[in-house]
C-alpha cells in the first residue's frame, strides 16, 4: 500500500470549520480536515496562551475588611476584565513608552468602598472603576453578566470598614497564572465511537448499556457489525467546545489561538531558517523568545530581594541577612563570633 | 493603668494604625495609614445581626443558629413529612447533644463539683478551732463560687465581669472568687460575715457559672466567642488548658486476679473515702489465705483478721466464707490451723496480734499519743479506720466490713477452684474515668485543708498573747493569706502536676494545652481519656480493644507508636456518671423487699437461689428473687424515684446484684424495649419535632435510659428495630455512635480498613481549616488558616452534629486516579497549577510574638523607643527599623523580612540597684529589640498592646504569611491517605474528561489494592453523584447513600455508573487507552509544609560547648552525616571523603595562644607587650606567627 504522508496537506479542501452552536460565552464547533496535534495544540494554545487582561498589582490605601491584604488582592486578580481588542495593549514588559507602566501598557482601577449603614455591604466587581487613559474603550473594564448588573462578590464590609484600593491590569497569558485564562474548560473530543480504538472500552457486562454514547455519536456513522478494523485510520473530525470566562467573546478567543499559534510556528520557522546561516550559536532564539507572549515579571520595581546573587529564594528573600547571621544563635544566646544581638546589618 | 477593654475608646489598647501592604505576587507597597478599626467586638455585633436574622426564619424557637442546627429533623425533614420510627430514632441523638453539648462530662463534672462538692468538703472541714482558747471557734457556715470578674474588683467600675477571649489576649485567668460564710468567735460574741473571698476558682469554658453559659449565638458573637466551640477547659495565664480524662481501675471495688506463675490468687480493693485512700488485699499464698495491707509489716491469717472482727466461732466463719458447699469448706478449712498455732482463739488475742504487726507511722507519733498504745488498740484503729476504710466501723460494730472481708475470701476461694472467674483488669465496667471536676476537688480539698491549718497556727500565735492591743478578730487573718488557694489551682491548672499530700498523690501531665490546629483537634482533645498505665511496658492486654468499650469509646481514634491503645477516646454518646447519693438507693432497695444481710449466716447467704445485693460495691442484703428485685428497681429508676445514672445489674457468676451510684462510670443512653416493643413511638417522635418534648422527657419518662458498661454486659441490645426478639431489653439510638467525634468525620469508614480509619482520626488534627468563628480576633502562638475553605461533599450525621461543615478543614478536589508522568509514585500527588492559582490549598500562617514591658525594684523600666535616623540613608531610619512607627512597633500592614525589628525595646543598663538613697543606677539603657528571624518574609497582622493582671504591659504582634501550595507539601484524603506534591502540571498538560473538565489532583492508583480504602471511592461516587444531583450526599457509618442510587444519578447525567471517565491526555491530544476514576474527594491540607522544613547549610554557626556545627534547622544547623552514612562511606572506602566529613568540616577548630616571650631575647619585658601569638589548627598540626610590638 501506498503512504503518503503528505496526502493531508495536499488536499484540496483544507481545514475546515462548522459551527454547531454558539452563543455570547460559548461556541461549539467541529474541526475538520487536520490532524490530531493540530488540534491539541489549538485547545492548549486556547487554554494556556491568549493573552487577556487581569488585575495584576494591588496598591492598598486602605483595607480595614475582615480579610487580609494579600486574600483581597488574590480575589482582585480573579475578577475577569473586558480584553477586547486586547492586541492594542502591549506587554508591560516590552512597552516602548515607559519604564514602569503606562496608559499604553497597562490599566489602573480603582475601587473605594465604606459601609456607612448598619447592615451588611458587599463590594462587587461593578465598584471597580477604570482610572485614567486606557489603550482602547474596552480594555479593563470588569466584565458583569448577571442580570442584576453587580460581577462577582469581593468582599463584605460591616459598619465602619472601608477598602481602598489602587489596581493596575495587565496583560498577561494563562501559562503564568490562571487569572489570565480566557476560558474556563475547553471541550475537545474525536471519534465518539471509537472506531479508532484508542481507548479500551472497559466493561462489566455490555459496553453499550454501561457507557453513555457521547452527543456527537449521532454525527458520525457507527460501526457496522462486522466491519474490519482500519489500521491506517486517523482522527479527522474534533469537537471542540469552547466557554469563554467573559473577557473575550468566543470566537475572539478561537481567533487569538490561531494567531497565537501562528506567531509560535513563525518564531520557529524564523529561528530555524536564521540559524542556518546564522551566528554561531546557531540560533538567537534567546531574544527572540523574549518577544514571544509573556506575562509581565514579577517585583519589577526592583526592591531589595531582587538584587542578591541567587541565594536566595525569589519571593522569599531572606538575602539582606548575612548567610547565617541572623538566625543562628546557639541556644544559650551567643553565636560563634561572640555575643552579639544585633545582626546582619549593624 | 486599669485594664481596659479591648474595645474602649481611650488608651493605647490596640495600636493598628494600619500602613500599606502589598499586593498578590509584588512588593509594591504604598503608604497611605488609616484607621484599623480597633473594636473587634463591633466588627462582630453586626456580623452576628445577619446570622441571627437569618437563622429567625430557619427555626421556630427563633433564638439562634447553634440551636437551631441542634433542632432535630432539620435534615431535610419538614414537619409534615411521615415518620418512620426505625429511621428516625436517630433524631434523639441530636437532641442528646442538645441537651448535653459536645463535651458534656467535663461541663457536668465541672458543674457537680462547683455546686455540690464543694460544699461537701466545706462541711466536712467546717470548724477551725485553737489549742490555746478552747472557746474560740471558726465555723465555715457555706460557700459559692462567683462569676468570673476581674481580680482588681472596684464596686464603682459597671463592667467587672471578664470575657474569656479577654482572658486569651490579656495573658489572665479565667476565675471567679470562692466566696464563704463564717461564723467565728470575736472575744465573747459570735460574729457572722458572709461573703468572704478565700481564693479564685479557674472556671471552665460554657459551666454553669461560665458568662457563656445560657447565652446565644448573638451575645456568644458580643463578647468575641465563637459559639461552636465546645469548652470544656480553663484559661490561664492567657493559655487555654485542658484536664484530661484519666482511666483509672474502679475504686471500693473488689477485683480477683490470679499469678500463675506463683500460684497466687489474690482479692484486692482499692479503699477511697475524703481523709484516706489505701489498698487491702486477701490473698493466697501456699493454699492459706492471708490479708496484706500497707499498715501491716507483714500478711495476717485470715482467720485472725476475722477473729479479730468478732466473728469467734470457727463454724460461723466457715459458713460465711465457704457456705455449706463441701470443696469451699475443704479448701479453706486449713486457715484454721494457723490461728491455733499461734495460739489465737479469741478477739482479745486475734486484736493482739494485729497490732503487734502494725507499722507505727509517723502519724502516730505527731499527734503526741499520750503514751505507747497498747497493741490491742492498734490493731483496733487499724482495723477500723484503715484497712478497707470505705466500709464504716460504727460504735465498733465490724459485721458489715467482716462480711465483706468473708465475700473477698469468697471470691479467691471461687477463684481458686474456676479460674475463670479472675476478673479482668481491662474491662471497661472495671474503669473509672476521672474528670476534672474530680480532680478539682481533690487539689480543692488539699488547699482548704493546708489553708485552713495555716489559719489555725496564725489565730494561735496570736491568741498565745495575752494582752492584745486590740480585739482579736479571726476575719483579718484569713484575708492576709487569701492568695494560698488561688495560687494552688492556678499553678496546678498550668503545670499539670497534680500534688495531693494527703493521698501522697503526684501526678505529672495531667493538663495539656488545647490543640488549636484546627476545629478537630480542639475537639478530639476534649475527648481524650488517657490512662494511668505506663507507656513502655510492652504488655497487650491495656492495649487491645476491649468488647464491652462498644458504644462507650471509639474503637477507632487512638494514637499510633508508644500510646497506642492507652490514649482513647468516648464515642459520641457516652456521658460519664457524677457521684450520687446511696441513700435514696439503700431505701429503695429495703423497700423492694429484701433481707438485711448484717442478720445473715454464710448458710443463708450461699443458699441455692440467694443472691447478694452489693451497693457500690457493699454488701447491703439479700433477696431470692433477683430478677424480680432487678424489674422492680429499674421501674423506679425509670419512673425517676432514683437518679437515671444509678445502674443495676446480676452477676450469675457470684450470685450477686450489683447497684452502683458512684462517680467516672461511663454510661450511655439506650431505648427501653418494653414486651418486643421499641418504647419511641411515632407519637413520641412527633412531639420531639414539634419541639414539645426534649430528651429529657423521653429519659423522664422511661422511653430511654442510661445503662452504664455493666449493665449494658446483662442487657440484650437489639442493633436496629427489625432485630427486635422477646428477649430484647434495649435498642441501640444509632449505630454510627460507636464512633467518636473525629472518627465521626470518615465517609463509609464501614467499608474501610481498620488501621486507615485510626490513621484518619491522627490525620484530621493536622488538617489546615477553619479553627473557630472568631479566629481572627485571636492571637495565638501558631495559627493555620484556610483561605478558601468548602463543607465536603460528602457529608456524614457526625459532621453536621459537631459542625464540621461550619468549620471545615479542606476542600473537594476533583481527583483523577491514574498515573501521571512518573512524579506521582510513593503516594506522591500531582497538582493543578491553574487550581492553585484559582485558591486550591491556600492558607496562611499567623505567628505570636510577644514581650513584656517590665517595670524593676529601682524604679526603672523597659522602653519602647523611636527607630534612630541613618545619616547614611538621607536621616530616614536604617533598613532594619524601616518598617517601625515613632512608638518603636512595628506598623500595622507592613512586610517584614528577616532581620528587621517590630518592637523596639530598650531595657535599663542596670536592673538591680535598689532605687534607695543615691543607688538609682546609671541612666542607660541597652537595646533588646525583637527581630524576625525566619527567612520567609511576613505581613503585620495585629499589634495588641495591653496590661496583664499584674499591671505588666504586654505587647503582641501578629505576623501573617500566606501560602500556595508547593512541591513537598503534604494533603490527605480522609482515608488515611495521605502523600505529598509531587509535581504541579498546567492546566493544558492535564488530562481531561471529554467535557474539558480537568482534575485539581492527581493521585496514583497504587494507592488503592494495599490499603483496600473502598470508602475512599464511594466518597468518589457519591461526591461526583452529589455534584451532578446538586445534592450533599451522606457517607455516614454503617448508613449513607446507597451506592446502586448512586450510580444510578450517574447514568442519569451521562456517566458511567461505576464514576470512571473517558478521558483525553492533554498533552498528546489523544485518548487515554484506559478510563479513569475520576470524581470529587474531600482533600485535608495538613500543617506539614516543605516551607517550614527546608534548611540547607555550607558554612555555619558551631556550639560553644563542643565547637560542633548546631543542631537543627532553628539554629542553621549542619546536616549530620550519622552512623548509617559514616557506615556507608566506610564500605565504600572514601576515606578521604570521609575525613573531610567527620574531621574538617565538623571538628576542625582554630585557636588564637599567648606563647611566653623569648626569655633571652627580652629580659625583662612585660609578657603583654610582646607575646607570640599563634594559631593552632585543631587537628594537631600547630603554626605560629610572630606578632610584633603593640
Amino acid at each position: 500500500m501506498e503512504y503518503d504522508p503528505m496526502i493531508m496537506d495536499t488536499e484540496a479542501t483544507g481545514p475546515s470549520v462548522k459551527i454547531t452552536e454558539a452563543g455570547s460565552h460559548h461556541v461549539d464547533f467541529e474541526l475538520q480536515g487536520v490532524d490530531l496535534a493540530f488540534a491539541n495544540s489549538l485547545r492548549r494554545v486556547i487554554l494556556a496562551e491568549v493573552p487577556i487582561m487581569a488585575i495584576d498589582l494591588v496598591e492598598f490605601s486602605a483595607n480595614t475588611s475582615v480579610l487580609a491584604d494579600e486574600f483581597i488582592a488574590h480575589r482582585l486578580g480573579l475578577v475577569p476584565l473586558n480584553s477586547k481588542n486586547v492586541d492594542d495593549v502591549a506587554y508591560s514588559r516590552d512597552c516602548d513608552l515607559c519604564n514602569d507602566r503606562c496608559e499604553n501598557c497597562s490599566v489602573t482601577l480603582s475601587l473605594h468602598a465604606r459601609c456607612t449603614g448598619d447592615d451588611i455591604m458587599r463590594v462587587y466587581a461593578r465598584d471597580l472603576v477604570v482610572d485614567g487613559g486606557r489603550a482602547n474603550q474596552w480594555v479593563g473594564a470588569p466584565v458583569i453578566t448577571d442580570p442584576e448588573g453587580l460581577g462577582t462578590v469581593i468582599c463584605k464590609l460591616r459598619k465602619g470598614q472601608e477598602l481602598n484600593v489602587k489596581c493596575i491590569a495587565k496583560k498577561g497569558i494563562a501559562k503564568e497564572h490562571a487569572k489570565w485564562a480566557p476560558t474556563s474548560a475547553v471541550g475537545f473530543e474525536y471519534d465518539p465511537h471509537n472506531k479508532l480504538r484508542h481507548t479500551d472500552l472497559w466493561f462489566e457486562e455490555d459496553a453499550t448499556k454501561e457507557w453513555p454514547k457521547s452527543k456527537y455519536a449521532d454525527w458520525e456513522e457507527p460501526p457496522q457489525e462486522g466491519e474490519p478494523f482500519d489500521y491506517d485510520a486517523v482522527p479527522e473530525r474534533f469537537y471542540f467546545e469552547v466557554e469563554s470566562v467573559g473577557n473575550l467573546e468566543p470566537d475572539a478567543i478561537i481567533q487569538q489561538g490561531i494567531k497565537v499559534l501562528q506567531q509560535k510556528l513563525a518564531l520557529v520557522l524564523q529561528t530555524v531558517t536564521e540559524g542556518e546561516g546564522g551566528d554561531a550559536n546557531g540560533m538567537n532564539g534567546a531574544d527572540d523568545y523574549n518577544n514571544g507572549p509573556r506575562s509581565p515579571d514579577t517585583g519589577m520595581n526592583g526592591s531589595g530581594w531582587q538584587a542578591d546573587a541567587g541565594y536566595t529564594t525569589p519571593g522569599y528573600g531572606g538575602g539582606n541577612a548575612s548567610t547565617w547571621g541572623a538566625g543562628a544563635a546557639t541556644p544559650y544566646g551567643a553565636t560563634p563570633y561572640g555575643q552579639n544581638h544585633s545582626n546582619g546589618w549593624s | 493603668m486599669p485594664p481596659k477593654k479591648k474595645a474602649s475608646a481611650a488608651g493605647p489598647v490596640e495600636v493598628s494604625a494600619s500602613k500599606a501592604a502589598a499586593a498578590e505576587n509584588t512588593g509594591e507597597t504604598e503608604a497611605g495609614g488609616q484607621d484599623a478599626g480597633t473594636d473587634n467586638t463591633k466588627r462582630k455585633r453586626t456580623r452576628t445581626t445577619k446570622a441571627a436574622a437569618k437563622n429567625e426564619s430557619d427555626t421556630h424557637k427563633g433564638d439562634d443558629s447553634f440551636s437551631a442546627l441542634l433542632e432535630p429533623f432539620y435534615g431535610g425533614k419538614s414537619l409534615t413529612d411521615p415518620i418512620n420510627t426505625a429511621e428516625d430514632k436517630w433524631n434523639l441523638l441530636p437532641a442528646f447533644l442538645k441537651v448535653k453539648g459536645l463535651v458534656k462530662q467535663h461541663i457536668d463534672s465541672f458543674n457537680f463539683f462547683i455546686e455540690h462538692e464543694i460544699k461537701e468538703i466545706v462541711r466536712a472541714n467546717r470548724r477551725v478551732t485553737s489549742d490555746v482558747d478552747a472557746s474560740f471557734f471558726l465555723e465555715y457556715t457555706g460557700i459559692r463560687v462567683g462569676e468570673p470578674e476581674r481580680l482588681d474588683y472596684d464596686d464603682r467600675r459597671p463592667q467587672n465581669e471578664i470575657t474569656p477571649n479577654e482572658c486569651r489576649l490579656r495573658d489572665m485567668t479565667y476565675a471567679a472568687p470562692i466566696r464563704v460564710d463564717i461564723r467565728y468567735m470575736r472575744g465573747k460574741v459570735i460574729v457572722g460575715r458572709k461573703n468572704i473571698a478565700i481564693g479564685r476558682m479557674p472556671i471552665m469554658l460554657r459551666s454553669s457559672k461560665c458568662r457563656l453559659s445560657g447565652k446565644n449565638d448573638r451575645q456568644m458573637a458580643h463578647m468575641n466567642e465563637c459559639a461552636l466551640d465546645p469548652g470544656g477547659y480553663f484559661i490561664v495565664n492567657g493559655t487555654e488548658k485542658v484536664i484530661l480524662v484519666q482511666e483509672q481501675l474502679s475504686k471500693n471495688r473488689v477485683i480477683v486476679e490470679a499469678d500463675p506463675k506463683k500460684g497466687m490468687v489474690s482479692a484486692s480493693v482499692t479503699s477511697s473515702t475524703h481523709e484516706r485512700k489505701s489498698k487491702s488485699y486477701v490473698m493466697m499464698k501456699k493454699e492459706r489465705i492471708y490479708l496484706q495491707h500497707n499498715i501491716l509489716t507483714e500478711a495476717v491469717p485470715i482467720v485472725i483478721v476475722l477473729k479479730a472482727m468478732g466473728i469467734q466461732s470457727d463454724h460461723e466463719m466457715l459458713l460465711l466464707v465457704a457456705g455449706t458447699d463441701s470443696t469451699y469448706q475443704d479448701e479453706f478449712a486449713v486457715n484454721f490451723e494457723e490461728a491455733s498455732r499461734l495460739k489465737i482463739f479469741s478477739q482479745q488475742q486475734a486484736l493482739d496480734h494485729i497490732g503487734s504487726k502494725v507499722k507505727m507511722g509517723g502519724r502516730n507519733k505527731a499527734q503526741g499519743a499520750p503514751q505507747r498504745r497498747n497493741h490491742i488498740s492498734d490493731g483496733l484503729e487499724a482495723l477500723a479506720n484503715i484497712i478497707i476504710t470505705h466500709v464504716p466501723v460504727v460504735g465498733l460494730d465490724f459485721r458489715p466490713k467482716a462480711l465483706y472481708v468473708c465475700f473477698m475470701v469468697r471470691r479467691v476461694l471461687m477463684a481458686m477452684h474456676d479460674p475463670s472467674l479472675v476478673d479482668d483488669r481491662d474491662y471497661v465496667g472495671n474503669k473509672r474515668l476521672e474528670l476534672a471536676g474530680q480532680l478539682l476537688s481533690l487539689l480543692f480539698e488539699d488547699l482548704f485543708k493546708k489553708f485552713n491549718v495555716d489559719l489555725k497556727i496564725n489565730i494561735d500565735k496570736v491568741l498565745k498573747k495575752q494582752n492584745r492591743a486590740m480585739e482579736f478578730d479571726a476575719f483579718n487573718h484569713m484575708q492576709s493569706h487569701g492568695n494560698y488557694i488561688t495560687l494552688g489551682m492556678n499553678r496546678a491548672i498550668s503545670t499539670g502536676n497534680w500534688s495531693v499530700k494527703r493521698f501522697k498523690m503526684e501526678r505529672a501531665g495531667v493538663t495539656h494545652v488545647l490543640s488549636r490546629l484546627s476545629y478537630i483537634s480542639a475537639l478530639g482533645m476534649m475527648t481524650r481519656i488517657s490512662s494511668q498505665f505506663e507507656k513502655t511496658r510492652k504488655v497487650s492486654g491495656p492495649r487491645a480493644l476491649q468488647p464491652s468499650q462498644f458504644g462507650m469509646l471509639c474503637p477507632s481514634d487512638t494514637p499510633e507508636g508508644e500510646a497506642c491503645g492507652l490514649v482513647k477516646n468516648l464515642a459520641l454518646m457516652t456521658h460519664i456518671t457524677t457521684n450520687d447519693d446511696d441513700e435514696p438507693v439503700k431505701k429503695l432497695v429495703s423497700a423492694l423487699g429484701v433481707e438485711d444481710i448484717i442478720s445473715m449466716s454464710g448458710k443463708e447467704i450461699y443458699e441455692a437461689g440467694a443472691y447478694v445485693v452489693f451497693v457500690n460495691g457493699t454488701p447491703l442484703a439479700l433477696t431470692r428473687q433477683p430478677k424480680d428485685f432487678l424489674n422492680s428497681f429499674r421501674k423506679y429508676r425509670r419512673m425517676g424515684r432514683v437518679s437515671e445514672f444509678v445502674s443495676i445489674f446480676i452477676n450469675h457468676h457470684t450470685n450477686s446484684v450489683h447497684i452502683a451510684t458512684d462517680e467516672g462510670r461511663i454510661c450511655r443512653p439506650l431505648i427501653v424495649v418494653d414486651n418486643g416493643k421499641s418504647k419511641v413511638t411515632k407519637r413520641s417522635l412527633e412531639a420531639l419535632r414539634r419541639g414539645l418534648m426534649n430528651f429529657d422527657d423521653f429519659l423522664h419518662r422511661g422511653i430511654i435510659e442510661y445503662v452504664d458498661v455493666n449493665e449494658e454486659n446483662d442487657s440484650n441490645i437489639a442493633l436496629y428495630e427489625k432485630e427486635i426478639n422477646p428477649t430484647t431489653t434495649h435498642l441501640e439510638i444509632e449505630p454510627f455512635t460507636i464512633l467518636g467525634a473525629v472518627a465521626g468525620l470518615i465517609p463509609y469508614p464501614h467499608h474501610n480498613q481498620s488501621p486507615r480509619n485510626t490513621y484518619q482520626c491522627a490525620m484530621g488534627k493536622q488538617a489546615i481549616g477553619v479553627i473557630a468563628y472568631n479566629q481572627l480576633s485571636r492571637i495565638d502562638t501558631l495559627l493555620y488558616l484556610m483561605v478558601y475553605p468548602q463543607q465536603p461533599m460528602v457529608k456524614t450525621r457526625t459532621i453536621e452534629l459537631i459542625h464540621y461543615d461550619k468549620l471545615p478543614a479542606g476542600q473537594n478536589a476533583t481527583v483523577a486516579v491514574m498515573s501521571y508522568s512518573g512524579y506521582d509514585i510513593e503516594d506522591a500527588l500531582v497538582l493543578n497549577k491553574a487550581s492553585c492559582d484559582r485558591g486550591f490549598g491556600r492558607c496562611q500562617v499567623f505567628r505570636k510574638y510577644a514581650t513584656q514591658i517590665r517595670s524593676y525594684a529601682n524604679k526603672s523600666s523597659d522602653r519602647l523607643v523611636s527607630p534612630v535616623p541613618d545619616e547614611k540613608n538621607k536621616g530616614l531610619p536604617s533598613k532594619k527599623h524601616a518598617i517601625l512607627t515613632h512608638e518603636g512597633l512595628a506598623h500595622v500592614g507592613e512586610k517584614i523580612v528577616a532581620g528587621q525589628v517590630f518592637i523596639n525595646k530598650e531595657t535599663p543598663a542596670n536592673t538591680m540597684s535598689t532605687g534607695i538613697g543615691s543607688d538609682f543606677g546609671s541612666n542607660d539603657f541597652k537595646p533588646a529589640p525583637m527581630t524576625y528571624k525566619l527567612h520567609d518574609f511576613s505581613y503585620i497582622d495585629k499589634i495588641m498592646v495591653s496590661q496583664t493582671e499584674n499591671e505588666i504591659m504586654v505587647v503582641k504582634v501578629q505576623t501573617r504569611q500566606t501560602r500556595r501550595p508547593e512541591l513537598g507539601d503534604k494533603f490527605s484524603s480522609r482515608h488515611g491517605q495521605k502523600g505529598v506534591v509531587g509535581i504541579i502540571g498546567n492546566q493544558e498538560d492535564m488530562p481531561f474528561a471529554d467535557s474539558g473538565v480537568t482534575p485539581d489532583i492527581i493521585m496514583n492508583p497504587h494507592g488503592f489494592p494495599s490499603r483496600m480504602t473502598v470508602g475512599k471511592m464511594l466518597e468518589l461516587l457519591s461526591g461526583k453523584a452529589g455534584v451532578l444531583n446538586g445534592t450533599l450526599e451522606y457517607g455516614t457509618a454503617f448508613g449513607g447513600s446507597n451506592v446502586d442510587d448512586m450510580g444510578e444519578i450517574l447514568v442519569k447525567n451521562g456517566f458511567s455508573y461505576s464514576g470512571k471517565d473517558f478521558v483525553t491526555s492533554g498533552i498528546t491530544g489523544e485518548s487515554l487507552p484506559a478510563y479513569i476514576f475520576f470524581g470529587p474527594i474531600y482533600y485535608q491540607k495538613l500543617k506539614h509544609m516543605v516551607q517550614d522544613k527546608m534548611h540547607s547549610r555550607s558554612r555555619g554557626p558551631l556550639a560553644i560547648l563542643t565547637r560542633q556545627p548546631t543542631e537543627g534547622r532553628s539554629r542553621d544547623g549542619g546536616l549530620r552525616l550519622g552512623e548509617m552514612e559514616r557506615d556507608c562511606l566506610i564500605a565504600y572506602g572514601a576515606s578521604q571523603l570521609l575525613l573531610e566529613r567527620l574531621m574538617l568540616s565538623s571538628d576542625a577548630h582554630q585557636v588564637d595562644i599567648w606563647v611566653v616571650p623569648d626569655v633571652q631575647e627580652h629580659e625583662g619585658c612585660d609578657e603583654d607587650d610582646d607575646a607570640i601569638c599563634g594559631q593552632v589548627v585543631g587537628t594537631g598540626v600547630a603554626e605560629y606567627e610572630r606578632v610584633g610590638e603593640t
